[in-house]
């Protein structure tokens, strides 16, 4: 029986690769074939790189004729979000701004899936610079959700979200300002996981909130998403990286050890919000009893001061944003204004033009909010908030090892239905204090929601530096929801088994 | 208090954004709606607990030798491949005054 990537995970395909079930380059043809056949309705990529994905390929048959040892992710096709350089390729962060710009080296973290094996197969839509929760705001195309073309597929990472739930990756890389791939994961019904801030080298990704801002790996599987973090931790630190910390470890090791005599955090006024789906809420319940069932216990916990997180994450990004991308004036890169008669008026104007509407409501009230005598009032203010959100994890992970909780309020919504950009930050309320905090998070699916007919799922946070054990009890609440299957969700049904074909 | 188009437009002028009249308008309501989702803020102004600029506490900054690294640093060439208009092995930029014409 023919393969189809459809129904491979990564685990799979690089050890097909290694027996010689198939070649790397047979997967790369397949992947290319997916693409073709399925990129047109979804729009997933901003730029294509089959000669990229070819030559690793190349590189990892020709190892495998030498009898080297293959790498764990040989033969994986992957997608890149377009803030990450990638040495042959643009990298636009989905920006007029930026739209020829070539990335002059590669970012450490796409490096490190490289020497992993990975094939390079796109770069991924976005929101413009990663401000957005839908991807509406690329400069350049919409993503359709795989699950309903209708629909986003969240954001800002939504083409990479979209890439994996369309079966044109198999897993692909996101970053993580304030939930940017957590929420994505959760509409298109993939895993998505923000690891601890520090985990993933952020050298050569393009830099929206520093004090935020992580990396991390979409997969159909839990054990996938394991797979990538090892990959991206191997060799740890990045000295490159001022923030990075050495995290390397076997993500594999305990993910299967269950999660018996665990404890699951509860935060009962973030299950009674205002404007929570009933069928989010129902499948949190429900994963939160299979937990239970599965030996853990599940204990109330508190997070008292959630509540200015939203103000303090509104505060702290657009902040950090606007001195991120104050370096964009026209000059070293980007788009440059003809004409100008001054610096003065060509920076202005290359800004003006170069930057979408997102880009420059985020930056302005940056500039507001770090203003003379506008500063203490509210910069000042929201990092003693950030203070006392911590501390309120540190308090709640000595009671329990994860906290469970849902990863959107709703699921995928409608183009244009979140038209109004302060609507679409009160959206974030799940996934931006453990940013504030710097902790790990994970979003799982559960399957399809009972009234929208959509991907539904969970959220677990974890402790700083306890990714593993989020990737453990990620693994529990899959299992749970899964049926004996490799992933609770396949590949959307839209997609599946359109090219993809090994033969 | 809100915050009115005169006052953007000098915001918007710090951020070396310009902006056409209607989206100035358009800024301005939105800042002021902005305000709105981050007031709750100012209830931690006084609050007894050291700000956190980072999650990780002991940041320092890092220093090493003023020497280049022949491994990392772009050669000219592809340092200016990105950019607009360059000469002579340079970034041009137009003249800073608005004096003197062409720099």
């Amino acid at each position: 029986m023919p393969f189809n990537l459809d129904d491979l995970t990564a685990a799979e395909i690089a050890s097909g690769v290694a027996q010689g079930s198939f070649t790397a380059t047979e997967v790369a043809h397949a992947a290319l074939a997916a693409i073709d056949a399925r990129e047109g309705a979804i729009g997933a990529y901003l730029e294509l790189t089959p000669e990229l994905a070819l030559a690793a390929a190349a590189r990892i048959d020709e190892a495998r004729s030498a009898g080297s040892a293959l790498p764990p992710l040989a033969g994986v096709p992957l997608a890149v979000k377009d803030n990450m350089n990638l040495v042959g390729t643009h990298t636009t962060c989905a920006s007029r701004m930026l739209e020829t710009y070539e990335s002059p080296y590669t970012a450490t973290c796409v490096d490190r899936l490289l020497a992993a094996g990975c094939l390079p197969v796109g770069k991924a839509n976005m929101d413009e610079f990663a401000f957005g929760s839908s991807t509406e705001s690329s400069a350049f195309h919409r993503t359709n959700n795989p699950w309903d073309p209708a629909r986003v597929p969240g954001g800002s990472s939504g083409g990479s979200a979209a890439a994996v739930a369309a079966g044109t990756a198999t897993v692909s890389l996101g970053s993580d300002t304030g939930g940017s791939i957590r929420q994505p994961a959760a509409f298109c019904g993939v895993v998505g996981m923000k690891p601890t801030y520090g985990a993933v080298s952020r050298y050569g990704v393009t830099a929206f909130g520093s004090s935020l801002d992580q990396v991390g790996p979409f997969a159909r599987s839990v054990r996938d998403v394991a797979l990538v973090m090892g990959g991206l931790t191997a060799g740890g630190r990045d000295p490159l990286d001022g923030t990075s910390q050495d995290a390397s470890a076997d993500y594999l090791e305990h993910l299967e050890d269950g999660v018996e005599g665990g404890r699951v955090g509860i935060v009962p006024a973030l299950m009674d919000a205002e404007g929570l789906a009933p069928e989010v809420r129902r499948t949190v319940e429900d994963a939160a009893s299979r937990l239970e069932a599965a030996g853990a216990q599940l204990v109330e916990v508190s997070l008292d001061h959630l509540e200015a997180a939203i103000a303090s994450y509104y505060v702290i990004g657009p902040a950090e944003a606007f001195s991120n991308l104050a370096r964009f004036d026209g000059v070293r890169y980007g788009y440059q204004e003809p004409g100008a008669a001054t610096l003065a008026e060509q920076s202005a104007l290359s800004r003006a033009h170069g930057f979408g509407q997102e880009a420059k409501r985020r930056q302005i009230l940056g500039a507001y909010l770090l203003s003379s005598g506008v500063y203490d009032r509210y910069y000042y203010a929201a990092q003693k908030a950030r203070t006392m959100i911590t501390r309120d994890y540190l308090a709640a992970f000595e009671q329990v090892d994860v906290i469970l909780m849902p990863p959107s309020p709703h699921a995928a919504f409608k183009f244009g239905e979140l038209a109004d950009p302060t609507q679409m930050y009160l959206s974030d309320m799940y996934t931006i204090s453990l940013n504030i905090a710097g902790n790990p998070g994970i979003s799982v699916p559960t399957g399809l929601g009972a009234d929208s007919g959509l991907p539904v799922g969970v959220q677990l946070q974890g402790p700083a530096f306890g990714d593993r054990k989020l990737l453990r009890f990620a693994r529990a609440i899959e299992r749970s929801f899964a049926d004996g299957k490799k992933s609770v969700l396949p590949v959307a049904p839209g997609c599946a088994g359109k090219g993809g074909e090994l033969a | 208090m809100a915050l009115t188009e005169n006052e953007v437009r000098g915001i918007a002028d710090y951020a070396r954004i310009a902006l056409e009249p209607e989206e100035l308008t358009q800024m301005t309501a939105y800042l002021n709606d902005a305000l709105k989702v981050i007031e709750p803020i100012e209830r931690y102004i006084d609050a007894d607990v050291p700000p956190t600029f980072h999650p990780i506490g002991d940041l320092a900054n890092v220093m090493r030798e003023d020497d280049v690294d022949r491994d990392r640093a772009l050669d000219i060439a592809a340092a200016l491949d990105n950019a607009a208009s360059s000469r002579e092995g340079m970034f041009r930029v137009p003249s800073i005054l608005g004096e003197g014409g062409e720099s």
